[in-house]
């Protein structure tokens, strides 16, 4: 039994209580046990740049993460949900690129689940040595008609100079919880890009953090579908530490039915974090007046020379658009699905493998019309 | 030339001057500090009130024991109910003229210049001084049209069923803890009614002075617009600075009718030992429109979030703020609205300037409900850090629930530009002068939607010192 009584996703200030948006309550159990995953989720790399292992593999890891600062911070959907992936885990990868190592080839992970492996408790750990680059993919999904439950971590170090690009593809059945914690420490002239493709699961909850040093850049391209009951609580944060850094978090989704979604995105600078920049925006597509959309962008500021923004907007689709395509022989949700398909395009155009471009092609289709035919 | 343009500006500290005059402590009767049924009975007995008023304040004394303070927000431990004193009556009975006020009172109203813009430019004047109303008149011809314009106390008498129809309606003791303690002890306050179709040409305005320390301020404000009227309505408020904390926790509560129009504008210039912690709401109905426009200088610490609940078709909600927090302050400041019907608009526009310590954070939220569908909202939000040792946080939060609504949102934070004070110098002004031109211009939009007298104090009070060289 997997027992969650927590609250998750807490904002960093809180603020009205009659909003409920300070943090997401949960007490549920779910009648899963912690067990083995039997399956093969990573793939070996041939390069001689990168070691990559299972997290089981204590030894390698404790050899490596001595070399690097571990600081610990709180990070992620909420501390026992990280305790959880952290120690209690049954799968995770560990991946180490040596400095100035460029592995153009992406590293690809694949929890798929199905009914014998339908809980994944994942604690996963990249390093990416000084000046190195790699990209690492990640998908989550259901491959048979049951109900899966993950719960994972991330956690990235960019040592100076390095960039690492991480796209996490989740596309779980309805019937299926998803919690997923993810931590960048990006240091001095380092870049960590997060592009995060949430399209499944019946509640998704999702953290994200970057902790950017000097000349850190940091970079968020998420795009989202909320349909049916589904529940998002989508939570972001750049931590600005350093002087002269970076972000940048641009999320975009698409609401229908009776979706619950919650957009959290602060921007924090910090003081000492002097000349840096902070973007966010998040736009969303509202398709039916039974969605509930929340969206709280923050922008906290103790340093005075910094330049930060925030814009969000909402609106129904525009009906000119869709009167135009339909006026060329699309049906409603064919249209729909063209223009959603438009918004998202750029970052889906961000995945490096052809195979799962398609495939969140495919997903995008199926939510906005396979789905609506059933 | 040899300039730095990355030195700090330094924005002198807000003039307090006339503000902190106090006069000596002297009142015709005060409660014991702290609140207890005792308390609460006694301040019901003093106004001579009906029963039900008693049983309402008794009421609220139980749902503010019950409540707890905010989780968020500022840090107010250092306020402590026990200490302070929740009613102060001076030694003057309510007068309609101001010969009639006692020389020390009047003085200080004098000083403030409410006499003499009363006699120039308002229709009506109300001035509280601690816990009472001393003075209230409200020129003849607009009594003459059924404009009532008096102070609660009288309005609970004489107006009783009005009264006893919307006391606390908008804002209901169980709003949150501070509002069931203004349930409890509130005292003075106007309640103005202007009848349908009736257009008040100039403003009113309520002055709200607590002159004794350690003290609260708990006046209750309540206006109803009918069909097709209009008022601009001022509330000023101020107190000198002790050494002991003061409190106040006024309500306001605003009822706009059918098509009809009230503009709420208030200067806030409290003492930097003030717990400003105010509540005010409005309800619009169809075609209705609410403006606020809202100034927060003063006070140790602020929670103030005026809030529109569109409940009519077409209602319209504006918002207009700027807050400026100093050493010290902690002013959390912002809007709510609530849009409740279709067709329903409303723009808010925020700014902000933090300095030498001090935080402003704007906290707003706008929600949009299943059955506002076509509904329209903006809001803007612009802060200036002019330096690193202040704060200052924007803390939104938007609740859509419709698809038929058009949304958008936009904040921005950051410092004067350096491109744009050297552009400036580049035409041959001075570094001095193009910072100060550029912290005008920031406040500029707001400082128009001032009364003129208003404006003119505003920028009184945000003088520009500057350091730096001159090239």
């Amino acid at each position: 039994m997997i027992v969650i009584k927590d609250e998750l996703n807490s904002l960093p200030i809180k603020t009205y209580r009659w909003l409920n948006v300070n943090h997401l309550k949960l007490d549920e159990r779910i009648e899963k046990d912690r067990k083995p995953f039997c399956k093969r989720f990573f793939e070996e790399m041939d390069d001689d740049n990168i070691s990559i292992g299972s997290i089981n593999n204590i030894v390698t890891i404790n050899q490596h993460l001595s070399r690097i600062n571990n600081e610990k911070q709180e990070y992620g959907v909420s501390g026992k949900m990280v305790d959880m992936a952290e120690n209690f885990n049954n799968a995770g990868v560990y991946a180490y690129i040596k400095k100035g190592a460029d592995i153009e080839k992406p590293i690809r992970i694949e929890y798929g689940m199905d009914r014998e492996n339908d809980v994944v408790i994942d604690n996963n750990i990249i390093v990416a040595s000084e000046n190195s680059r790699a990209t690492i993919v990640v998908d989550y999904c259901t491959l048979d008609d049951i109900d899966a439950f993950h719960n994972g971590a991330m956690k990235i170090y960019a040592k100076p100079g390095a960039a690492v690009t991480v796209i996490k593809i989740q596309r779980m059945n309805d019937n299926s919880n998803h919690f997923d914690s993810n931590i960048a420490v990006v240091e001095d002239g380092a870049e960590v890009n997060f592009i995060q493709v949430e399209f499944g699961s019946k509640r998704a909850v999702t953290n994200y953090i970057s902790n950017l040093k000097d000349g850190g850049k940091s970079a968020i391209y998420s795009i989202y579908i909320g349909n049916r009951d589904r529940e998002l609580d989508l939570s972001y944060y750049m931590n600005h530490i350093g002087r002269r850094s970076i972000s940048n978090i641009e999320v975009k989704g698409a609401l229908k039915d009776r979706a619950k979604k919650v957009f959290k995105g602060t921007i924090d600078f910090k003081l000492g974090s002097s000349k840096s920049e902070g973007r966010e925006g998040e736009s969303v597509i509202i398709f039916d007046k039974t969605v509930k959309s929340k969206a709280v962008p923050l922008l906290l500021c103790t340093e005075d020379d910094v330049k930060g923004e925030h814009a969000a907007s909402s609106g129904k689709i525009d009906e000119d658009k869709l009167f135009y395509i339909m006026s060329r022989g699309f049906s409603k949700e064919e249209a729909m699905k063209l223009i959603v398909e438009a918004s998202f395009n750029p970052v889906i155009d961000r995945i490096p493998l052809e195979d799962l471009r398609d495939i969140v092609r495919d997903e995008l289709a199926r939510k906005l019309i396979v789905e609506e035919r059933i | 030339m040899d300039v730095d343009i990355s030195r700090k500006t330094y924005v002198e500290d807000i003039d307090r001057g006339i503000y902190d005059i106090r006069n000596e402590f002297k009142y015709s009767y005060k409660v014991e500090k702290g609140l207890t049924e005792k308390i609460v009975r006694e301040i019901s007995e003093k106004k001579n009130e009906p029963e039900w008023m008693t049983e309402f304040r008794l009421k609220s004394l139980e749902i503010y024991n019950k409540l707890d303070v905010p989780v968020w927000g500022p840090n107010i431990d250092e306020l402590d109910i026990e200490n302070i004193v929740t009613y102060v009556k001076p030694r003057t009975d309510m007068k309609y003229s101001w010969e009639d006020v006692p020389e020390d009172i009047k003085e200080t109203f004098t000083r403030l210049g409410i006499p003499e813009a009363e006699h120039k430019s308002l229709a009506g004047v109300g001035a509280q001084y601690d816990s009472e109303v001393v003075y209230h008149n409200l020129k003849d011809y607009l009594a003459m049209k059924g404009v009532i314009y008096t102070d609660m106390e009288t309005a609970v008498r004489e107006y009783e069923d009005i009264i006893k129809k919307h006391f606390m309606t908008v804002v209901p003791p169980s709003d949150h803890k501070f509002a069931a303690l203004h349930g409890a002890v509130w005292s003075g306050g106007s309640f103005v009614y202007i009848p349908e179709g009736v257009h008040v040409d100039i403003p009113l305005q309520s002055y709200f002075r607590l002159n004794a320390p350690g003290a609260g301020q708990f006046e209750h404000t309540l206006i109803i617009v009918e069909k097709g009227a209009f008022l601009h309505f001022i509330e000023g408020c101020s107190a000198p600075k002790y050494s002991v904390n003061n409190l106040h926790a006024g309500c306001v509560e605003l009822i706009v009718k059918e098509g009809a129009r009230l503009r709420y504008s208030t200067i806030e210039n409290w003492s930097k030992n003030m717990y400003n912690l105010n509540t005010k709401r409005a309800v619009v109905e169809k075609d209705g429109t609410i403006e606020w426009v809202s100034g927060s200088f003063g006070s140790k610490v602020s929670m103030l979030y005026p809030m529109s609940i569109l409940k009519g078709e077409r209602a319209r909600a504006e918002f207009t703020g700027i807050t400026f927090a100093g050493n010290g302050q902690h002013l959390d400041t912002g809007a709510k609205v609530v849009h409740t019907a279709p067709y329903t608009t409303s723009s808010i526009n925020t700014k902000s300037i933090s300095k030498d310590g001090g935080v402003a954070v704007y906290r707003g939220a706008l929600v949009i409900t299943e059955n506002a569908h076509h509904s329209k909202s903006t809001v803007s939000c612009e802060s200036l850090m002019l330096d690193n040792k202040s704060r200052s946080d924007t803390i939104p939060v938007m609740d859509i629930r419709n698809d038929e609504v058009d949304i958008g949102h936009e904040a921005k934070i950051g410092r004067i530009s350096d491109e744009a004070i050297f552009y400036l110098m580049s035409r041959g002004i001075s570094e001095e002068e193009a910072k100060a031109m550029i912290v005008r211009g920031f406040v500029e939009p707001i400082a128009k939607e001032l009364p003129l007298e208003y404006a003119v104090e505003m920028n009184n009070l945000i003088k520009l010192e500057l350091e730096g060289t001159i090239g």
